[in-house]
């Protein structure tokens, strides 16, 4: 069952478009759940194998499972009914937001939110030049004067494309990652903490609630994005301040915040902006501050089955930069930026919105440990997340 | 329902840019892939519906699903409903009856017909 969004931006759809959500949301989890198994299973019983047979050795890594599963007949289907679903996600909601656009331009125009728009940004590559994700018109496309299009699109597709996995509102990222400084650190006490490509605010939004003395600022390229998320914000009655900001070039002096947080946005980005960005984190930390991303596991800790399995996006869901970026090292990239290599971070956690506290806490404990289920969307999902102290 | 088909020109395109991968080999597969999703969705939309109609005749006072399950269908009845039975099951299967031939022999046949396939040799 899929619920109305919480906050004063939701727009409802007819019983028929609610009911075609769920069919999709439904499909979603049985390609990526059952038939993933049955994908795997597949793999281990004939084409490993196989592959030993020819080879005298087993796959090395993901690109050797790729081509050696191009030729099966599930993959084929598991990949086709896939790409199907998101395309369908997204077929799902826009006639919906379509419908309610003026609408909803008006309540945010009416009930703002703190967002600090920048008309002269150029929105980069990244975004401007392909769908990301099969989303129509990408994360930055406007339809009319204030549209808030963007966010009301990402908002409504990711309840259909989480099927419910992702928390309430879809902000167990956030809340995983805020508790794991809590808890980890005690002594920590950020004052002024950034989200960067925060998209609408809801892995920012915790941040807020975890740290309530903390002045919480997202940022995001697209307008469209920041003021839906802005608005969104207040309607929850969190005071957090949006703008539209590029995350290779921001806008903050030196040694502002505490934390520079981001999550599911790294693989997103070009490898020279990733770089960018790393270096415009540490210039932002105040000494003692913590660089910390949510993102896919790097390829290098994963088994050849487990790359080949995350990389699909890479291929075939609009997203180029998301191979390249899982195969650097991970340490290294935060080093380049001036980050001291012993002051490296990482976690693999389960999801706090499913976990009791006490199970949390002992997995922080127990340290980064990679998995089948580390960053693979499904119901025993564990987030990873890395990056460094400065 | 009525919401669906409003007049108001839809203005965010509903298909992302750039091309389709392909993942099967056999021409068209990949279409018929996404007919078959497309089609159960539509399906599942109206089972629900029926559901829905169900329950909320029952609450209006009409218990539609008893009496359903409790009909006794006529003859005449019966035989309609094989007919409409089996052309769907037609519908659904009708690309496997259909001999497929190179173009080369459709354009002779249009030809025989009088029907010139126009300089492109194109046959719809
Ligand atoms: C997958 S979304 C991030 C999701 C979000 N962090 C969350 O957890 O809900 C990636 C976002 O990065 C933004 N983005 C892309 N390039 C950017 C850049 N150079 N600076 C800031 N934001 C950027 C996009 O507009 C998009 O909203």
């Amino acid at each position: 069952m899929l619920k109305d969004l919480s906050h004063d931006l939701r727009i409802t759809p007819t019983r028929d478009e609610r009911t075609r959500q769920e069919f999709v949301a439904s499909l979603r989890r049985h390609v990526l759940s059952d038939m993933a198994s049955s994908m795997r299973s597949t793999f281990e019983r004939e084409v490993q194998p196989g592959f030993e047979r020819a080879h005298g050795r087993p796959p090395r890594d993901g690109e050797e499972v790729h081509d050696a599963m191009q030729d099966e007949r599930y993959f084929r289907f598991y990949s086709a009914i896939r790409y199907n679903a998101q395309e369908m996600v997204f077929r799902s909601v826009i006639p919906v937001v379509d419908r309610n656009l003026d609408e909803l331009a008006t309540r945010v125009r009416e009930r703002p939110g703190d967002a600090v728009l920048d008309p002269g940004l150029r929105v980069p590559n990244n975004v401007a030049n392909i769908d990301v994700h099969l989303s129509p018109g990408s994360y930055h496309s406007e339809y009319l004067p204030d549209d808030v299009a963007p966010g009301a699109i990402y908002d409504n597709s990711i309840h259909v494309f989480a099927f419910n996995q992702m928390g309430r509102d879809i902000d167990d990222i956030g809340h995983t990652f805020a508790n794991f400084v809590r808890l980890a650190w005690p002594g920590f006490r950020p004052r002024a903490i950034l989200d960067a490509g925060c998209t609408v605010g809801h892995n920012t939004l915790p941040w807020a609630k975890t740290f309530p003395d903390a002045e919480v600022t997202g940022i995001d390229v697209s307008a469209g994005l920041v003021r839906y998320a802005a608005a969104r914000a207040r309607s929850f009655g969190l005071p957090v301040r949006f703008m539209q900001m590029d995350a290779t070039r921001l806008a903050f002096p030196d040694e502002s915040f505490d934390v520079v947080f981001s999550s599911m946005f790294l693989h997103e980005l070009p490898l020279k902006d990733i770089r960018a960005f790393f270096r415009e984190a540490y210039r932002v930390l105040k000494p003692g501050g913590l660089l910390l991303n949510m993102e896919l596991p790097p390829n290098n800790r994963m088994q050849p089955y487990d790359r080949f399995y995350l990389d699909w996006d890479s291929y075939y869901n609009k997203e180029p930069w998301y191979k390249p970026f899982r195969d650097q090292d991970y340490p290294q990239l935060c080093a380049a930026a001036g980050f001291a290599p012993e002051r490296f971070v990482e976690a693999v956690l389960p999801r706090y919105t499913y976990t009791p506290e006490e199970q949390f806490r002992a997995c922080i404990d127990r340290g980064a440990r990679f998995g089948s289920r580390t960053g693979r969307l499904g119901e025993e999902i564990e987030w990873y997340g890395f990056g460094a102290w400065k | 329902m009525s919401a669906q088909h409003s007049n108001r020109k839809p203005r965010i395109p509903l298909h992302h840019r750039g091309k389709r991968p392909r993942f099967f080999e056999a021409s068209g597969t990949d279409e018929l892939m996404s007919m078959v999703l497309e089609l159960t969705a539509e399906l599942w939309v109206v089972k629900k519906r029926l559901y829905l109609l169900e329950r909320v005749a029952g609450q209006a006072g009409v218990p539609l699903t008893p009496q359903i399950e409790g009909y006794e269908l006529d003859d005449a009845e019966v035989a309609e409903l094989d007919e409409r039975r089996s052309l769907l099951i037609a519908t659904v299967l009708r690309s496997l009856e259909v001999d497929p031939v190179e173009r080369g022999r459709m354009r002779e046949e249009m030809e025989s017909l009088g029907s010139p396939a126009g300089p492109a040799g194109r046959v719809a």
